[in-house]
């Protein structure tokens, strides 16, 4: 016997599968046929799946809306492109990103997470665009025209180096990082703490009754998202060799917002899916006309009214169905009840 | 430079200047927080309801219509928009378990093709209406352009004027009642459903009504209503979202931090430091200056 949830993630790690298979096939075939264009749309698109599923995993799971959260994908970026002009190593900018998120995030969490709902939007979005204008006016980043020049780097993996030139290799490792990510999401959101967010979603005042502090899994699941955000941020610099104070404002933030209500919120591989869409939906409208925001202004808005759950919840219950009839005569036995379960029926019981 | 001569011509126009920015952003947050306050609805797409109020003006005064009957035609064109756009798009998702998120992200959805359409019917560039008031006038020794000081007393009418429906009159009343508790509202005969579109439509024609009168002086461009929207909502935050007082004296106060950021540290620094203080207020005061947080 599962519940919902684990029911749920069961049938996104299938997805996910089904991605990661996707994945690898596009990047057999641009091996195949030389290809670089697509594979580095295809490395940008997967990178900034890494910022859609940390705005997915506040939205979807603790139910706060970041309207900036391009500022800690930013920051990534910047420090990782820092690290890398003065040497190019890319553990070393993956851990300085890490480092330099994991404190800023803490920093914003603090502020943001005194208060809910739209001022958390609001003050996320106020963040987000303070540190981009102070990047924008700051001569030793770049100011307006960002970094450029940052030098094509080799990862080492033991034995074996991959250039981040190499258009199908830095695909390769770029996918590993964003579903390394995602899986790392996924197995903390089925332990305790990914429970005590549910139960936060579905109701938070009734979390402390529980023993759970409100505040600490709020802050966990704000500090987790920035960190997510940097790492992906991170690989940015390494793809383009440029970063620019365009990583952090409003734009970037909003498209992380759309991918996730396009491919499903509180799915997390709905974000990854839903990114990639985004991008190919901008690349073939882009091809017929310039104003491609019509589309998916509108597209997005159908989404928000109609498909709450996006494209992943149109496909994901039927997964769920063919998963559970798979699974012949389930055993008996009797699982602990989840905490969001708790919370429901207390909810119930009490009202 | 003596100290007079530096209050009279630095300190006292750029004070001035200020204060007429702080009117426009009033204007365009007075919507913003009317719709917040009696709908609890998060109009994201106030900026480029704005812009459509600015193209408006251009257009129709390109057309030959003069700029006082703008002033009344504008806002009266924007109501069936408003109205439309409540009925289509707020409507629908007003009863979502988080209103909150679900109408600001329609809105922004708007938002984006509202800005598209208007690249694509007006052309990318900056353009300029003609100032309707030419001239300056010379106050205490201040060179003053008239059209500003116009703008600073129509603003100060307008938001009395407003104030006054909404706190002073039986129509307000109904309005506040509906937003305070719908059923009862109903039940005593207020036209519910009728209240909500035309509060919002109202919201949406007051950010028409600014875009005619600030589009002589701060230019019209597809992404004017962006640009404008953080410091109108940052303005919303800080006075306390849904109060037309707390949106009157941040965004005054805030343009002032503005201005004079602008004149004692650099024109490059001034978003950074209206942006500082409003994340400073949140810190402290969370639900702004007249605000109640448990309404958000």
């Amino acid at each position: 016997m599962h519940d919902r949830l684990t029911q749920s993630m069961r049938a996104s790690h299938l997805l996910a599968l089904l991605f990661v298979l996707a994945a690898l096939g596009l990047a057999a075939l641009g091996a195949a046929t030389g290809d670089t264009f697509y594979l580095r749309l295809g490395t940008e698109a997967l990178i900034f799946a890494g910022l859609a599923l940390s705005v997915d995993l506040l939205l979807g799971y603790s139910g706060a809306l970041s309207l900036g959260q391009a500022l800690y994908f930013g920051i990534g970026a910047y420090v990782s492109a820092l690290t890398l002009m003065k040497l190019p190593s890319f553990w070393l900018a993956m851990g300085a990103a890490f480092l330099a998120t994991l404190i800023a995030s803490v920093i914003g969490g603090l502020i943001a997470n005194r208060v809910r709902g739209v001022y958390f939007a609001l003050i996320t979005f106020g963040l987000a665009q303070v540190m981009a204008k102070v990047v924008y006016n700051t001569r030793e980043l770049g100011a307006s025209d960002g970094m450029i020049g940052i030098p094509v780097i080799e990862i080492g993996f033991g034995p074996f180096t991959v250039s981040a030139g190499s258009p199908v290799g830095f695909f390769m490792i770029v996918l590993a990082v964003i579903m390394g990510l995602y899986a790392l999401t996924a197995y903390l959101l089925d332990t305790p703490f990914g429970r005590v967010l549910t139960a936060l979603k579905a109701n938070e005042k009734r979390v402390p009754f529980l023993g759970y502090s409100v505040w600490r899994a709020r802050m966990a699941a704000y500090v987790l998202a920035g960190v997510i955000a940097g790492l992906s941020g991170a690989l940015y610099p390494m793809l383009r060799g440029f970063v620019s104070p365009e990583l952090m404002f409003f734009a970037t933030s909003g498209n992380a917002v759309i991918s996730v209500v396009l491919g499903g919120v509180g799915t997390l591989i709905g974000a990854i899916y839903g990114s990639v869409l985004l991008v190919i939906l901008k690349s073939i409208i882009g091809s017929w006309t310039e104003h491609h925001l019509i589309v998916i202004g509108l597209l997005f808005m159908l989404c928000v009214m109609f498909l709450p759950k996006g494209l992943v919840g149109v496909v994901r219950p039927a997964i769920e169905t063919w998963l559970s009839r798979r699974r012949l005569a389930p055993v008996p036995k009797a699982a602990p009840a989840s905490l969001p379960a708790i919370v429901a029926e207390t909810a119930r019981t009490s009202r | 430079m003596t100290p007079i001569d530096y209050l009279q011509f630095v300190l006292a126009p750029q004070v001035v200047n200020g204060l007429a920015l702080g009117v426009a952003v009033v204007l365009v947050a007075l919507g913003l927080t009317i719709i917040f306050g009696m709908l609890d609805v998060i109009n994201m797409s106030h900026g480029e309801f704005y812009a459509i109020g600015a193209y408006a003006a251009l257009a129709l005064g390109a057309a030959g219509i003069g700029f006082w009957f703008l002033l009344v035609l504008v806002p009266v064109l924007m109501i069936p928009l408003g109205m439309a756009a409540e009925r289509l798009l707020i409507r629908p998702v007003f009863d979502t378990k988080d209103r909150h998120v679900t109408t600001l992200l329609v809105t922004f959805g708007l938002g984006l093709i509202v800005e598209d359409v208007l690249k694509i019917v007006f052309g990318a560039n900056t353009q300029r209406p003609p100032t309707p008031i030419p001239g300056a006038t010379e106050i205490l020794g201040i060179i003053l352009p008239n059209y500003r000081l116009f703008l600073i007393l129509v603003g100060a009418a307008i938001v009395l004027g407003v104030a006054f429906v909404v706190y002073k009159t039986r129509l307000g009343a109904m309005v506040r009642a509906a937003a305070f508790d719908r059923n009862m509202a109903a039940s005593l005969g207020v036209p519910v459903s009728l209240v909500y579109a035309g509060t919002f439509a109202f919201g949406v024609s007051l950010a028409g009504l600014a875009g005619v009168l600030l589009a002589p002086i701060y230019s019209v461009f597809p992404t004017m209503g962006r640009d404008f929207i953080l410091l109108a909502f940052t303005v919303v935050i800080v006075g306390g979202m849904g109060s037309i007082w707390g949106a009157v004296v941040a965004g005054l106060l805030l343009t002032q931090v503005q201005a004079l950021a602008s004149l004692v540290i650099s024109p490059v620094w001034t978003d950074p430091i209206v942006f500082g203080t409003m994340v400073a207020f949140l810190v402290f005061r969370p639900q702004g200056l007249f605000g109640r947080l448990g309404h958000a």
